[in-house]
C-alpha cells in the first residue's frame, strides 16, 4: 500500500515537474530583472522601513553615469543621517554623534554572490515561485515568493514593478509566516538622472571637523591565527574574510557566510580591547539577530538577517587553538 | 568538550560555562551523542536499568511544554567522585560501548543516538541582552556583504543608522 502511494506521488511530481520547472524560470528570471534595474537604474524614491517596532522614512537617490554609479540615503523622520556610497566605499554622516564612518568592501571571494547566473542556485535553499500582481506607489507589480526550504533562514516576499523591474516592496517573513521588516516605496521616480550634486551628502561642508573612523579593511586568514568556525546551515558558505577597525582602535576579524540572499559575518576582538563589558546573549535589529558570546578572552559577536538559533548554532561553532 | 559535558553532568560548571555547554549540546549532535553516551556509562557503572526506547524524546516533549528552562543548579552531590573516574573511563568505555552496541537490540542503541533535533527549543532559549554598543559599527561592517544589497541597493543601510542605534 505504501509503495502505492509513493508510485502515485512519483507520477504526479513527475507530472508537475515540466510547469514548476518553467515557473520557478520565471520567477528567477524576476530576481535578474530587479539585479539589473537596482543597479543600472537612476532613480529618487522615498521608502518606509518597519520593524514591527517602528517605522522610518527614508528618501533614496541612485544615479549611474559614465564614472560609475552613486547611491545615497537620507533619514526623513528623527535625526538627520545620510549614508553615501561610491562604488564599494560606503560613508555614514551621523551628526548626533559628529562622526563620519566609512567602510569599503573588500576581501571578497565570491562576491556579488547574487550575479544573475549565480541566481539559480538559490533555488537551492529557497523554492523561488510567482505570485499574483499587486500595486504599490501607484505601480503595477510583480510579486515573488522565496520560501524558505527549512527553518534556518527567513522567507522573502518581493514585489516588482512590472515597468522597470524596480524591488517596491520587500517583506522578510518567519517560519510563522509573520513579518520580521518591510520596505516599501511610497513613491518612486525612475530616471531622468538626478544631478550629481544631489548625491552630495548635504552634511559634507559640516563634518569638516567631525570624528572620521575608517575601517581600514584588509583581507585576512582567521584559520592561520587559530581562529575555525563552521557555516554549519546547509547552503551557507564562506565569501569573505577579513581584518577590520571597529570604532578607532578595535582591531576586529571578520568572516561572512551567505546561501545567496542571507548572510552572517562572526566578528571576533580581544576583550582587552574593549571599553565595556561583553553581555552574553541574543539582541536584534529588524531581521538582523545578534549574539554575542565570549571565546578564550575574545568577543565573539555575530550578526545576521537569519533566524535567532541559526546566528546562534554558528556562534557556537567558534573555536580557538593556539597556531602550531 | 568531552571534559565539559562530564563537568555539566557532574554539576561543576559555572553559570556561563553551563550556558554556553547546554547550548552546544542543542546545536551538535555529536557532543549530544557524547553527554547520552556518558550517560549510558554512568547508568551501567551504577547499574541502573536500561530506560524504555524513546524515553529521552518523551521527556523532551513534556519539556517543550513547560514555560520555564529546566536549569540544573551547579551543586556538588554524591555522584562528584564519579568525574574523575569518568573522564579517564570514558574514553576506554566509548571504545567498549561502541562494540557492545552493535550487539544490543535498536532499543538501546535509540537511548544513545536520538538524533539533536530532539532537543526542543526549551532548552535552547537564551538570555535577551540590549544591542550592543557597536550594534551600528558591526551592521556597517555586515551590510557591504549581504546580498541583499543586489536587490536593494543602499535601503538596507537603513538599520545601520537607525535611530536605536543611536546614529552611535
Amino acid at each position: 500500500m505504501k509503495s502505492r502511494v509513493f508510485l502515485v506521488a512519483i507520477a504526479a511530481a513527475l507530472c508537475s515537474f515540466g510547469s514548476q520547472a518553467q515557473h520557478t524560470h520565471d520567477a528567477t528570471g524576476w530576481l535578474k530583472k530587479i539585479y539589473h534595474a537596482t543597479s543600472n537604474l537612476s532613480y529618487t524614491g522615498t521608502f518606509v522601513y518597519q520593524d514591527g517596532q517602528r517605522s522610518e522614512a527614508s528618501r533614496v537617490t541612485h544615479l549611474v553615469d559614465a564614472s560609475g554609479d552613486y547611491e545615497k540615503l537620507e533619514a526623513l523622520d528623527g535625526a538627520q543621517r545620510e549614508v553615501v556610497r561610491f562604488k564599494d566605499e560606503v560613508k555614514c554622516y551621523l551628526p548626533d554623534s559628529q562622526t563620519v564612518k566609512i567602510d569599503k568592501r573588500t576581501g571578497v571571494r565570491s562576491f556579488p554572490a547574487l550575479l544573475p547566473a549565480q541566481i539559480s542556485s538559490l533555488a537551492e535553499s529557497y523554492r523561488i515561485t510567482k505570485g499574483g500582481s499587486a500595486r504599490i506607489a501607484n505601480l503595477d507589480c510583480q510579486v515573488i515568493l522565496l520560501t524558505p526550504k527549512d527553518a534556518m533562514r527567513y522567507g522573502y516576499q518581493l514585489w516588482a514593478d512590472k515597468a522597470t523591474g524596480m524591488l517596491l516592496r520587500a517583506r522578510v517573513f518567519n517560519d510563522k509566516g509573520e513579518t520580521v521588516e518591510q520596505f516599501t516605496f511610497t513613491e518612486l521616480h525612475v530616471g531622468p538622472r538626478p544631478g550629481r550634486d544631489r548625491l552630495r551628502s548635504a552634511l559634507e561642508a559640516r563634518s569638516k571637523d567631525w570624528r572620521i573612523e575608517q575601517a581600514a579593511v584588509e583581507p585576512a586568514d582567521l584559520a592561520a591565527t587559530g581562529w575555525t568556525m563552521k557555516a554549519e546551515i546547509p547552503g551557507f558558505h564562506k565569501v569573505a574574510e577579513v581584518m577590520r577597525m571597529l570604532r578607532e582602535s578595535r582591531r576586529v576579524g571578520q568572516t561572512v557566510f551567505s546561501d545567496g540572499l542571507a548572510a552572517v559575518s562572526v566578528f571576533i576582538e580581544p576583550l582587552a580591547g574593549r571599553t565595556e563589558p561583553l553581555q552574553a546573549g541574543l539582541s536584534s535589529i529588524g531581521a538582523v539577530n545578534i549574539y554575542s558570546l565570549e571565546v578564550a578572552n575574545h568577543a565573539v559577536t555575530v550578526v545576521g538577517e537569519a533566524p535567532a538559533a541559526s546566528v546562534r548554532r554558528i556562534a557556537y561553532t567558534v573555536e580557538y587553538r593556539p597556531p602550531q | 568538550m568531552n571534559e565539559k559535558i562530564s563537568a555539566l553532568m557532574d554539576g561543576e560548571l559555572e553559570a556561563r560555562e553551563h550556558e554556553r555547554c547546554c547550548a552546544r549540546l542543542s546545536a551538535d549532535a555529536e557532543a549530544l551523542d557524547t553527554w547520552r553516551t556518558y550517560h549510558l556509562i554512568c547508568d551501567a557503572l551504577r547499574d541502573t536499568s536500561v530506560l524504555s526506547a524513546g524515553f529521552a524524546d518523551r521527556v523532551w516533549a513534556k519539556l517543550a511544554d513547560e514555560p520555564d528552562v529546566l536549569a540544573p543548579r551547579a551543586r556538588r552531590d554524591a555522584r562528584r567522585p564519579l568525574r574523575r573516574a569518568l573522564s579517564i573511563a570514558a574514553s576506554i568505555a566509548a571504545v567498549a560501548l561502541v562494540g557492545w552496541m552493535a550487539f544490543v537490540p535498536p532499543r538501546g542503541a535509540e537511548v544513545a543516538q536520538a538524533p539533536a533535533k530532539a532537543v526542543p527549543e526549551a532548552v535552547a532559549q537564551v538570555a535577551r541582552v540590549p544591542l550592543p554598543s557597536a550594534a551600528g559599527d558591526y551592521l556597517l561592517a555586515h551590510q557591504a556583504y549581504s546580498p541583499r544589497g543586489n536587490l536593494q541597493g543602499v535601503a538596507p543601510y537603513v538599520r545601520t543608522v537607525s535611530e536605536p542605534l543611536g546614529g552611535k
